[in-house]
């Protein structure tokens, strides 16, 4: 899938990032893994992208960021959902599923 | 996430971003760190060596500094921040080549400084609105632009116009102020209107009423600030006190704000007004003594005005024939800057030149060094910073270059200002108004940024868009330049003489026009001349008996003085003084039709006056003593009117009367003719003139008033050597002699005939100054440009020149070679400068005197000048080259 991978609309990136996140802070190449992970290898997330969708979003004030030590004793930076981000995930979840369905309904059409 | 908490959010980080910029940038740097560390023990525990991994970790991460990049887009304020970064860079840069900085700072800041300081001038003088309300509308209504009125025309137009919501007139007047110390104080009398239509305020007390306009009882009278500070030392009471001018009584009503000046074109630094009483006058149409100034009604247009104005005068002129001719409605605003603006816009295109072959100056420079920086480019490339970043940080570069520069520049103009302020003299007008105020300090921002854009664009374009596989194979030295390169540095270097060429040629044309106004004969000898004028008005020896006594005194007294040659008097000097015409009719002629009737400027003279001025009598003889009233009446006529008149024939013995009116003519026999003087105009052909004994006029002899109770004194110091003359020296024994005799009387206008004409030169040579200056800064710039293009290439070729002169080029060769391929860009500049200048110093016109703007001396004298110029500044590098040696130069490749 490499045309999705660099086709990737910032708007499923930001989605899939955020819902990577749901269930508890990740740093930026756990985030990267677990999006592989929960899309079954489908989408590989570049650092080319990843950093800054990471940036703009914490910005935006949906992810927190702080400093913590990996798996190997590593100082790596986490990211976490805040309020506003889960509030965020929700909205487009619900925006994706009525996309989805709407062109699921429209590929069927005949 | 409501809006009001997102922004909230942005606010914080732009704050975080910007003011902790140091620790963002680490944190980004250390969390790209930990990406690829655990990025690489990923693979490690996929069994790669830790070197595999870590290089194939390296390679996912794609290009360290692109995602830096990218990630700084996305953050508040990136482009600050960017900009920040790029600052803090170029400043680095720059002072780690302070060589290069200095040199290039210095040719901005003079650019950029000349330029500040011009456009000071421009905005002062051209842009800023008149200092009054509405100032648009404000008009001078007069004979032929600048002439005045006579009342009943004033009177007539005021009465029959709908177009002007006011018009008032104003009449210039002087007069002795008595006390302690009398002084002559310059004043105007003007109806209520005048002032009033400036819509400038009083600062104390009020204007001049309607009701003054015909004062019975008390005369007011309303001060400026400066005579206010000076007399009552600025004190408040000053209001109701009165005032003796003239030996009439006045009251002070009211007192300018300070800086007050009306109507800037004329009568400037005038310290009081009083009401214009017009009695009897009101009736007349030949005393032209009137400037008459209005106020647009509101919609009414100029050419509307116009309009109306034309009609009523052809009206009038049909009534009262050659009363109503060339009635000129002029914008206030033309009459005070109309005839400065050509040479102020020609010195601020001149300095613009200026600034434009700095730009390019620096703009080779940075050229030169782009070169050098190519390897620093390449690699940052290679590091995946994109070109557009790079183009942005190296135009950062230049344009914290030119502000620097135009920090230093404006600092010069500073300075500068002040002499320009003062060279100007009189000769600019709101020369008092000139400052760096915000607009000139906002324009000058304007144009560092746009030198820097400029003078940057082209080299940052070159070195961003350099070839990576090029540079490479380039390394650091040795390769020839690339003839692309060079042919842009070729344009640079000739369009820098081109523009220069210019700008000399503009020079050039002015030091011609200054020279042919020196050259001017203004027929008199002003070299030694001392002038002061002497007022009786107000003061006892102001009766008509009495005036006559005094000044023969005085004179008799002033011409025993030590030191003193020669003295005499006379109504109005040259220049300095005022100018009289008055009508005239030649005997044996039929009499001219009223409105064709001939005028000559009109002096009335004591004994001795030509020898003291040194206008040579050129037939005839001087007015003497014997020349009283009584006597047969004479005049002394000059060349002009002679030949004009009386052509082919000796004037002498012929007849002509002053002031004919309807009357008797009363002849005067003309018994001298001298040679034409200068009047009023510096450079202004020679017109009638004729000087009356003062002893047989009665005008000034017998008239009552103080029109003409006053004389001017002209004193003509003994020098041993035309070097070593100082009539400036006479100026306190005069002032003694006048003094002794009735210390009332004042002594004013006290200035060499030498500072006479030199102010009446102050224009051309304000002019000439400031082009030449422009020119010589471009002429060295110019120079140092071709000297850097040529000894850049000199060193590019040095490997080429060594095998030259190893396969046995003389040295003579290698520097017709060097300097050939200069010359050819010198000779396009040149040829392109040449059409240029034609076609740029059209606009010269009004502002040369004695030469065409196509004089083809100053155009041959300028393209030899930049030639030789540039052949010394490419014969340096050129003999540099011939001292290759063979071995040393093809070894160093």
């Amino acid at each position: 899938m490499t045309d999705t991978r660099t086709n990737l609309l910032q708007g499923t990136l930001d989605l899939l990032i955020l819902k990577s996140l749901a269930l508890g802070e990740l740093h930026g190449l756990g985030v990267a893994r677990r999006v592989e992970q929960i899309t079954r290898g489908t989408f590989q997330v570049k650092p080319g992208s990843l950093f800054p969708s990471l940036h703009r979003m914490e910005e935006a004030g949906w992810l927190n960021a702080s400093w913590g030590t990996s798996e190997n004793n590593r100082r790596a930076k986490y990211y976490r959902l805040t309020a506003a981000g889960r509030r965020q995930l929700d909205a487009e979840t619900g925006e994706w599923k009525r996309i989805a369905v709407a062109i699921a309904y429209a590929l069927q059409a005949t | 996430m409501s809006p009001l908490s997102r922004l909230s959010s942005r606010a914080k980080s732009l704050g975080r971003n910007l003011f902790s910029k140091s620790g963002v940038e680490h944190d980004l740097d250390e969390e790209l760190r930990a990406y690829t560390d655990l990025l690489a023990a990923e693979k490690m525990r996929a069994g790669m060596s830790a070197e595999d991994a870590r290089r194939a970790a390296l390679v996912e991460l794609g290009g360290l500094e692109r995602v830096k990049d990218d990630v700084r887009e996305v953050r508040s304020g990136a482009l600050l921040e960017t900009t920040l970064l790029d600052v803090r860079y170029a400043v680095r840069t720059l002072i780690r080549r302070p060589a290069f900085t200095v040199v290039a700072v210095i040719a901005v800041a003079l650019g950029i400084g000349a330029t500040t300081a011009i456009f000071s001038v421009v905005n002062g003088v051209l842009l800023r609105p008149l200092p009054y309300t509405d100032p648009d509308a404000l008009v001078a209504v007069l004979h032929d632009t600048r002439d005045p009125v006579a009342p009943a025309n004033y009177l007539d137009w005021k009465r029959q116009n709908t177009v002007f919501s006011t018009m008032g007139a104003a009449q210039y007047w002087s007069g002795n102020v008595s006390g302690d110390a009398p002084e002559r104080v310059q004043g105007l009398q003007v109806t209520s209107d005048v002032l009033a239509m400036t819509g400038v305020r009083p600062l104390i007390g009020r204007l001049l009423r309607p009701e003054d306009d015909a004062p019975s009882g008390e005369l007011p009278v309303v001060l400026s600030w400066g005579y206010w500070q000076r007399r009552f030392a600025g004190r408040r009471d000053v209001l109701g006190q009165q005032l003796l001018v003239d030996g009439t009584s006045y009251t002070v009503v009211g007192v300018m704000p300070r800086g007050f000046d009306f109507p800037m074109f004329w009568a400037t630094g005038v310290q009081m007004w009083a009401p214009l009483a017009l009695g009897e006058r009101a009736s007349s149409r030949q005393g032209q003594s009137l400037r008459i100034f209005a106020r647009l009604a509101p919609g009414t247009s100029l050419g509307a005005a116009r309009a109306q104005m034309a009609t009523i005068t052809a009206n009038l002129e049909k009534a009262f024939p050659g009363t109503n001719r060339d009635v000129t409605v002029t914008p206030l605003d033309t009459m005070v800057v109309g005839n400065v603006r050509s040479a102020l816009l020609v010195l601020l295109g001149a300095v613009g030149f200026v600034l434009l072959i700095a730009c390019a100056n620096v703009a080779h420079m940075l050229l030169a060094r782009a070169t050098a920086r190519h390897r620093e480019m390449t690699v940052r490339l290679a590091l995946g910073a994109s070109r557009g970043r790079l183009l942005r940080q190296l135009l950062t570069e230049s344009v914290v270059l030119a502000f620097v520069g135009g920090a230093i520049g404006v600092m010069l103009a500073r300075g500068g200002l002040q002499a320009l302020v003062a060279l100007a003299g009189n000769s600019v007008p709101r020369a008092a108004g000139i400052s760096l105020d915000p607009w000139v300090l906002a324009f000058t921002v304007v144009v560092s940024l746009l030198t820097g854009l400029g003078f940057g664009l082209l080299p940052a374009l070159r070195v961003s868009r350099s070839e990576m596989s090029e540079a490479l194979r380039d390394g650091a030295r040795g390769s020839t330049e690339s003839g692309k390169r060079g042919r842009v540095r070729s344009v640079l270097v000739g369009s820098e003489i081109a523009l220069a060429l210019m700008l000399l040629t503009g020079a050039g044309l002015a030091i011609r026009s200054f020279v042919a106004l020196r050259a001017i004969d203004p027929g008199f000898d002003p070299h030694g001349v001392l002038s002061a004028e002497i007022s009786l008005k107000g003061t006892a020896e102001a009766a008509p008996g009495s005036r006559l006594t005094f000044y023969t005194t005085a004179l008799e007294r002033v011409r025993q003085l030590p030191g003193v040659e020669s003295a005499s008097l006379i109504n109005h000097v040259p220049i300095a003084g005022d100018i009289w015409g008055l009508q005239f009719i030649v005997d044996g002629r039929p009499r001219p039709q009223p409105g064709d009737v001939p005028r000559a400027a009109y002096r009335s003279v004591f004994p001795g006056y030509f020898q003291t001025m040194r206008l040579p009598i050129l037939r005839g003889r001087d007015v003497t003593e014997a020349d009283r009233l009584g006597a047969p009446m004479v005049v002394v006529v000059n060349d002009f009117l002679a030949r004009r008149y009386w052509p082919n024939e000796d004037a002498i013995g012929k007849r002509i009367a002053l002031d004919p009116g309807t009357g008797q003519p009363q002849w005067m026999t003309v018994v001298g003719v001298v040679k034409n003087g200068v009047q009023t105009d510096w450079a202004s052909p020679a017109s009638e003139e004729v000087f009356l004994p003062y002893l047989q006029d009665r005008q000034y002899l017998e008239s009552d008033g103080g029109h003409v109770a006053y004389m001017t004194l002209v004193a003509r110091a003994s020098c041993p050597t035309s070097s070593r003359c100082n009539p400036a020296a006479l100026a306190p024994a005069v002032r003694d002699v006048i003094g002794s005799l009735d210390r009332a009387v004042p002594v004013t206008g006290v200035q060499t005939m030498d500072d006479v004409v030199s102010g009446a030169n102050a224009r051309p040579r304000f002019t000439l100054v400031l082009l030449a200056t422009f020119a010589a800064v471009a002429l060295v710039l110019a120079a140092v440009g071709i000297y850097g293009v040529i000894s850049y290439a000199v060193s590019r070729r040095t490997h080429e020149i060594g095998v030259r002169m190893a396969l046995g080029a003389t040295p003579r060769n290698v520097v017709r070679l060097i300097i050939g391929q200069g010359m050819r860009v010198v000779m396009a500049g040149v040829v392109a400068g040449l059409i240029g200048a034609l076609l740029v110093t059209r606009l010269m016109t009004n502002v040369v005197y004695g030469v065409r703007v196509t004089d083809p001396l100053t155009y041959g004298a300028v393209a030899l000048l930049l030639t030789v110029v540039a052949l010394l500044a490419s014969y340096i590098p050129a003999r540099r080259a011939t001292r290759i040696d063979p071995l040393t130069s093809m070894r160093s490749d």
